[in-house]
Order: C-alpha cells, then sequence, then structure tokens
C-alpha cells in the first residue's frame, strides 16, 4: 500500500508550529512494504497520525491517499476492506474487549477476516508468555499483557501494512524484543509494511525511514 | 461470541416489561381489528335487499289503533315521493289476500309448518347478486326470501328437536313446500329460499307470483297498501330520512336498531382499536428504544468492532435480528391470546343474541406480517442510523 501525505495538517495541530521535516504540512510518501519509524514526542499527534490511517478522523487540510485514491473518496466498503485485508492496527488504547477471554479476542478477528489457525495463535501467545491467560477475561489482565495480547491480534490477520501507535509502551525490554522479532517474522511472511509510532527512539526495532511528527 | 459480547450484560427486566408492553398492545390490536371487521360485516352479504333500501309505513298511533285515522298509502303520495330529487324508486309493497302455508319438502329437517305472509319487490330493489328472482306459471320452482327471523325460529326447532342447527347455507339448499289456497281452490308450489332479509318479517316472493295469485285465489284483487319500498340515492340517506320524519313515516324498527347497534359497536371497537394502535406504537417505541440503549451501552464494543473491520449494517443486524426475535415472540404471544379473546367475546356476544362469522378473520392475519415488517423495517432504519454515527470514531 502506498501511502502519500500531501500536506497534511489536521484541525487540532493547526495552530502549533512544526519543524521542516515534519510529516504535517508537507510531502511524505511511505511505499508499499517500507518499515517507518514515527518518532516524536507527546502531543505531536502520533495518535492523530493512526487515526488518520484508520479513518477514524477527517478533520483534516491537504490530501492522504492510498494507492493513489484520496480517502475523501472512499465509500463504507472501501474503509471495510482497508480495514480488514490491508491496515491491521494495535491502538495505542488496544482496543480489546474487556469482558472477552484472549482466546475469543483473536477469534473475533480472524474468524472475519480468515487467516491463522488457533493453534498458531496458540504458538505465538506461548512465545509472547501469555498462553497461561488464554482464557482469561481481558479486562483482568495487566497492561502488559494486553499490549501483547492487542499485538497478536494485529499479526493473526492478513494485512499489507501493519500500522502500531506506541505498542511497546508496557513491556520491558525482554518482551519487546520477542514482540519485534514476531512482527519482524509476521511481516516477511507477509511482505508487509511496517509503520510504528514511538516515543522511545531505542525501540530495537529495523526500519527503511524515519518520519518526525 | 458477537452476541455474548453484545447482548450478555443488559438489564433483562427492562427487556421484558418492553416484550409485554408489545405483547398487550399488539393482543388489542389484533383483537380490535378483527372484531371491527366482523362487525361490519355483520349481517351483509346474507343480506339480498340492495343498498340504500328503506320500507317504510305510517307512524303507529293510538288513533290508527282505534281506526281514526288511516295508515294506507294512495297512488298519489307514492307518486309525490317518487317526485322527490333523493329518492331513486319508490313501490308500493304488495301483499296476498289468499291463505299461505309453508311447509318443509325434506329429509335433512324434520317435518315443520307454518302458516305465512307474503309480499312482493322487484329484482331491482334486491342486492345485484340475487339471481334467479322471477316466477311465471311454469317455473318449477318459486323462489322466496325469507326473514332472518325465521331461520332463528327453525334453529329453535331444531334445537328442541335434538337436532343440530342450520346455517344460512344449508337452509337455501332445504326444498320447501307452499300451499296457498283461497276462495277459487288452491295450489301447491315448490319453493326454495334463494336469500335472507333483515328488513321485512314476511316472506318475499316474485312481484310475477303476487299477480298471478292475487287474481287467481284473491278474495279482492287491491289489495291496501300499508308499506312502501324506497330506494334512496347514493349518499343522500340524511335527507330521505327527514323527509320520512316531516311526512310522518317511519322505517322498519329493526332496520334503525341493527343499524345504531353496529353503528355504536363499531365506533366502541373503533376507539379500542386507535388505543391498541396508540399501545402498539409505543410499545415498538419502548423496545427500540431499549434498543438504542444497549447499543449505546456497548458504544465500545461496537466502536471496536467497527475499527477492527466488522460492517456497520452486519452489526445493525445482529441488533435488528435480536430485536425481531424479541417482537416475533411477542406477535405469536399476542396471537394465542388474540384467539382466547375471539373465543370469549364470541361466545359474549352469543350470549345477548350476536352471532358473528368465527372464523379468523384476513385483517387478524395481515397485521401480523406488516407489523413485524414495519418493526423490522424501523428497527433497521435506526439501528444503522446509531452504528453509523459510531463508525468513524
Amino acid at each position: 500500500m502506498k501511502i502519500v501525505f500531501d500536506h497534511i495538517i489536521p484541525e487540532p495541530l493547526k495552530e502549533y508550529p512544526h519543524a521542516a521535516d515534519s510529516l504535517w504540512n508537507n510531502k511524505h510518501v511511505i511505499e508499499n512494504g517500507q518499515k517507518v519509524l514515527i518518532n516524536a514526542a507527546s502531543g505531536k499527534g502520533k495518535t492523530t497520525f493512526t487515526h488518520l490511517l484508520a479513518g477514524l478522523r477527517h478533520d483534516f487540510q491537504g490530501e492522504l491517499s492510498f494507492n493513489f485514491v484520496a480517502i475523501h473518496n472512499f465509500s463504507i466498503l472501501d474503509w471495510l476492506e482497508i480495514r480488514q485485508t490491508k491496515f491491521s492496527f494495535v491502538f495505542q488504547d488496544l482496543q480489546l474487549f474487556p469482558t472477552l477471554s484472549s482466546e475469543e479476542n483473536l477469534l473475533i478477528n480472524t474468524r472475519l477476516k480468515g487467516g491463522m489457525p488457533i493453534d498458531k495463535l496458540k504458538e505465538w501467545a506461548a512465545y509472547l508468555g501469555i498462553e497461561t491467560k488464554w482464557n482469561t477475561p481481558a479486562g483482568i489482565m495487566s497492561m502488559g499483557q494486553q499490549q501483547r495480547l492487542a499485538i497478536l491480534r494485529a499479526l493473526s490477520q492478513p494485512f499489507e501494512t501493519i500500522v502500531m501507535d506506541e505498542p511497546f509502551s508496557h513491556l520491558d525490554e525482554h518482551n519487546t524484543r520477542l514482540a519485534i522479532s514476531l512482527i519482524e517474522e509476521r511481516c516477511k511472511e507477509l511482505s508487509a509494511g511496517l509503520i510504528l509510532t514511538t516515543l522511545d527512539p531505542t525501540d530495537k526495532i529495523s526500519v527503511d525511514k524515519e518520519i518526525k511528527l | 461470541m458477537l452476541k455474548k459480547l453484545l447482548f450478555r450484560n443488559q438489564d433483562k427486566k427492562q427487556l421484558g416489561i418492553a416484550a409485554i408492553g408489545a405483547l398487550l398492545g399488539m393482543t388489542f390490536l389484533i383483537t380490535s381489528a378483527h372484531f371491527l371487521y366482523r362487525i361490519n360485516e355483520f349481517g351483509e352479504g346474507s343480506e339480498v335487499l340492495g343498498a340504500n333500501i328503506l320500507i317504510v309505513q305510517r307512524k303507529v298511533t293510538s288513533a290508527s289503533t282505534l281506526n281514526l285515522s288511516n295508515n294506507d298509502f294512495t297512488a298519489e303520495e307514492i307518486s309525490e315521493i317518487q317526485q322527490q330529487p333523493f329518492v331513486e324508486k319508490v313501490q308500493a309493497v304488495k301483499s296476498n289476500n289468499f291463505r299461505v302455508w309453508l311447509e318443509t319438502n325434506s329429509d335433512i329437517v324434520p317435518p315443520f309448518k307454518t302458516d305465512a305472509f307474503i309480499q312482493s319487490i322487484d329484482k331491482e330493489f334486491l342486492d345485484a347478486n340475487a339471481s334467479n328472482w322471477s316466477w311465471s306459471p311454469e317455473s318449477k320452482e318459486l323462489p322466496i326470501i325469507m326473514p332472518r327471523d325465521f331461520v332463528v325460529m327453525l334453529n329453535t326447532f331444531m334445537s328442541s328437536s335434538g337436532i343440530a342447527q342450520i346455517s344460512d347455507e344449508v337452509a337455501t339448499s332445504i326444498p320447501f313446500k307452499l300451499r296457498i289456497s283461497g276462495p277459487k281452490g288452491e295450489e301447491w308450489l315448490n319453493a326454495r329460499i334463494i336469500g335472507f332479509t333483515n328488513e321485512i318479517s314476511a316472506l318475499l316472493v316474485p312481484m310475477e307470483f303476487m299477480n298471478y295469485a292475487n287474481l287467481k285465489y284473491g278474495e279482492n284483487q287491491d289489495g291496501k297498501i300499508t308499506q312502501v319500498i324506497i330506494k334512496g340515492k347514493e349518499g343522500q340517506f340524511g335527507s330521505l330520512e327527514k323527509y320520512l320524519n316531516e311526512k310522518g313515516l317511519e322505517p322498519k324498527k329493526a332496520q334503525m336498531i341493527v343499524g345504531r347497534l353496529k353503528s355504536i359497536i363499531s365506533m366502541l371497537i373503533f376507539i379500542i382499536l386507535v388505543v391498541s394502535i396508540v399501545a402498539v406504537i409505543s410499545s415498538v417505541l419502548v423496545l427500540l428504544q431499549y434498543m438504542h440503549l444497549l447499543l449505546s451501552q456497548n458504544r465500545y464494543e461496537v466502536k471496536t468492532l467497527l475499527r477492527i473491520g466488522y460492517s456497520p449494517y452486519y452489526i445493525a443486524r445482529l441488533f435488528v435480528q435480536y430485536f425481531s426475535i424479541v417482537f416475533a415472540v411477542s406477535l405469536i404471544a399476542a396471537f394465542g391470546l388474540f384467539f382466547i379473546l375471539k373465543w370469549w367475546i364470541n361466545k359474549t356476544l352469543q350470549i345477548g343474541g350476536i352471532y358473528l362469522n368465527e372464523d379468523l378473520s384476513v385483517i387478524a392475519v395481515i397485521i401480523l406480517p406488516i407489523s413485524f415488517l414495519l418493526f423490522v423495517g424501523i428497527g433497521t432504519l435506526s439501528a444503522r442510523k446509531n452504528v453509523m454515527q459510531l463508525f468513524n470514531k
């Protein structure tokens, strides 16, 4: 998925000054399969950026296009296709279902989009150290466990680009490393791109490009 | 799993109250619509006299009882009635000047014999569907129209004889014998009922037969005219009634009573129908309101489902399906309750002498799918609107 930001400036960020190489109010292109790090301090619009890609907000100036089609031309069906097969998201607030177990949180996604067999999901859960939480409601898991579950859910579906908004903020270094290796393995398997927003530039993930906000 | 996610954590008590509201509202709606339909058709179809027809006579007073005043109609008076702009046709009701007996001539009913009084009217006063209203001396059968009271009397007789009562249909298939006699001799004729009327208390026969029999067996040929039959023009019945009052003429009481009764009962049921519609609308609104409440209680879940790629139409459909099932259960239960109410109301009316058609009316059946489709339609629009509001959030 080729993504073009053509002088995008979200309404809430209009009044703030932006650096000359900022994504905002400049032209930036993210090529198909490219791995990009969005590194910015709090309040610079990382979540806004993620929500723009997910079609959750449309209050911006400029033009954002996916594969040369401006997103303001997208229908509901277009957005459904994007959310089901083009992008996979790890939102900053995770967006898990607290009353459903880990298994159910994963199945509710894979049943819609197809893909990952349950054995593979269990294997990944074990790899990330949350296999014992397989039948535990997400709402009573720790933030770190929930973050790993959200990463698993995003990896379990087909995608062309995975977009992750501060996905390791509650993980220790060991678990971050495990999560990164799983993400890289899955992206390689699908020849998919990766967009990672982070506060911490030391996140050990190899990227093709770094963009500032 | 989606149903577990969206419908598990809810206040079932509120759902139950909304469902009971829908059940009661629909029960009253189906029942009142059914009985409004049945009351309106009561006496129709089985009535062979056409629409807008009145049989009138002079008002009976103490003077007329003592023969101090004349109750007959003169030719001039009939002509004057005919000239009124709201009268389509008027005719003297001719009566017999000879003796008449009617008796059954069939194995399916026990022997039954009675003196009878006959009158005649022209075919144009009869309902358009009444056929074979003619007679000639060569005819094999004499068509007769029976007063409805006769069937009631016949059924009373059958009942007291321990025999099953007969319907209108069966009555029309029973052959009768009519014996007429006068100073000049007597004659037996085969007769068959072709219809019933609430308007006249005498047996009705075609005018040709009355002329023939009066001439052949009558004691005097020119009988007195005490009743006239009037066909009013469509939509001008009020003018006719006013004219009749002014002239001291009155329609047969039974016509007025049946008309008033039907009118009062219809009005009462119509009021119940309106109240039922309001009750149904309210209960449907409560159900839909509860659906909105459930949607807003599950706002986070719905929003998240949309974010991970679930279709808003699919999610709206889940809500509509869930509440449609609740409404369908209420409808089925309402239909069951309606059957119990229908049985009870019919029995109560029968005690009062009103025999309505006990079959399920078309309207009672049609209301079910129409209500359900309306609910699904309105529910779908409403759910979609609510879910779509969360699509870009």
